[in-house]
């Protein structure tokens, strides 16, 4: 009576090895590629706080990324709009005298871009802000960022379903957004 | 109802005559023979504006040729008493297209503008649609090109680099439709105004023989030359409804 269950687990043996070194594979995997490709979270050449600017001092975004009003590209504010403030604040900090440097150099910071979206991308800021778009909707809570994460995924799906919710003229046809 | 008669149903709700008349714009080019000389200015223009790669030598020799737009040159007559035809040959954005039908995924077919998309993400490079084509104006990308220093500053950053294995073909200058779009909501207006929109080959274009615009809007320039009773459009009879037209006056005593 009754049928033994050793048969079955010999042959589920090397499956079952297989499967759980796959599974801590994946879990080695999953934070060494954290760690070796930091692509969402970039580490920028200067330590700049978005908490400090758009959370404590609650700058609006479009204070220093004005081009986002007006240009398909949201830019990066100038070393000249940085020092429209630094020249009088904070100017002992050392990040800051980094930031000067820059200055007296006439040389841009090197800021390595966070949410980069494909060359085959027509993404024009100045139309969703025009919209009434937040920029947190995409860019997720940045002024709680000491260092900014990519939020968005920045996948199709994203600006399909959005264009779907907001009922966007034609707003699913492939010329809207590829070029 | 069974896949198939769910497709038949849909597919002649697609070929149903007028069906891309009840959208936004209709975006048509006249080209005016009697004006063009054949001098290929367009066709410059139009390879500088959306990141036309030079093939070379070894490529062209085998037919692998790109120039969204091409001059194609008839001679007539015997020497000394020689006649050169030009006519300007490009995507004829056809309402029924034989290139859409063909797409097994549907990477090119008819938007709301009346424009015949191409999408090269989407694009697996079968070659059906220019196999389709009776015109002849899809290229095929069977290599990745580069370009050499200082070329590559002049990329247009509003068209993709198209890679390998993608179909590509005549836009209408896309770009340029779209960003008159934007600036026409950023205006706050509904529709783009006549002359707010001018594809690279017409804006070129020294003998001004190529005229674009929105065929829906009866006072535009191109709506005035649709009227023009030299108006034809190319292979008629194939029933692909061009939309480009071309203006040629035919006098039978000339020949």
């Amino acid at each position: 009576m009754g049928v033994s269950i050793v048969p079955t687990l010999r042959v589920l043996k090397p499956v079952g090895m297989i499967a759980g070194v796959g599974f801590v594979g994946l879990l080695v995997g999953y934070f060494a590629n954290a760690a070796f490709f930091p692509g969402t979270t970039p580490v920028q050449p200067i330590e700049f706080s978005h908490t400090v600017h758009a959370g404590d001092y609650e700058i609006p975004c479009l204070y220093c990324h004005t081009q986002a009003r007006r240009s398909p590209s949201a830019g990066v504010p100038s070393v000249n709009k940085c020092m429209g403030c630094h020249a009088i604040v904070a100017t002992d900090s050392p990040l800051i005298r980094e930031v000067a440097r820059h200055y007296e150099n006439d040389e841009p910071i090197p800021w390595i871009k966070v949410h980069d979206l494909p060359d085959f991308v027509h993404f024009p800021h100045n139309r969703h802000v025009a919209a009434g778009l937040e920029c947190q909707e995409c860019h997720g809570p940045v002024e709680t960022m000491d260092r900014v994460t990519r939020m968005a995924p920045n996948e199709m799906g994203q600006c399909l379903t959005c264009h779907k919710d907001m009922e966007v003229e034609h707003g699913i046809d492939c010329l809207t957004c590829h070029k | 109802m069974s896949l198939i008669d769910d497709f038949l149903a849909r597919w002649h709700e697609y070929r149903r005559p007028g069906y891309y008349e009840e959208f936004d714009y209709h975006w048509t080019m006249t080209v005016d023979l009697d004006r063009c000389t054949g001098c290929e200015a367009c066709v410059t223009a139009c390879q500088a504006e959306n990141n036309t790669p030079i093939v070379g030598e070894d490529a062209i020799a085998r037919g692998r040729h790109m120039q969204w737009m091409r001059i194609e040159r008839y001679w007539e007559g015997e020497y000394p008493d020689v006649k050169l035809r030009a006519i300007p040959m490009f995507c004829q954005h056809c309402d029924a297209a034989p290139c859409e039908t063909v797409c097994p995924v549907s990477a090119t077919y008819h938007n709301q503008d009346g424009l015949n998309a191409q999408i090269y993400n989407r694009c697996i490079g079968t070659r059906s649609c220019a196999v389709y084509c009776p015109y002849e104006v899809r290229y095929f990308n069977y290599n990745n090109h580069h370009w050499d220093e200082p070329l590559d500053q002049q990329l247009n950053p509003d068209v993709s680099v198209r890679e390998k294995g993608v179909m590509e073909k005549c836009t209408f200058c896309i770009q340029r439709i779209r960003q008159a779009k934007d600036a026409a909501k950023d205006d706050g207006r509904r529709r783009v105004q006549d002359g707010e929109v001018q594809p690279a080959c017409v804006q070129t274009c020294p003998t001004e023989a190529l005229v674009f615009g929105d065929r829906k809007d009866p006072d535009s320039a191109v709506s005035q030359m649709l009227g023009n009773e030299r108006a034809y459009t190319v292979l008629e009879e194939l029933n692909t409804d061009p939309s480009v037209v071309y203006l040629k006056k035919v006098d039978a005593d000339a020949a």
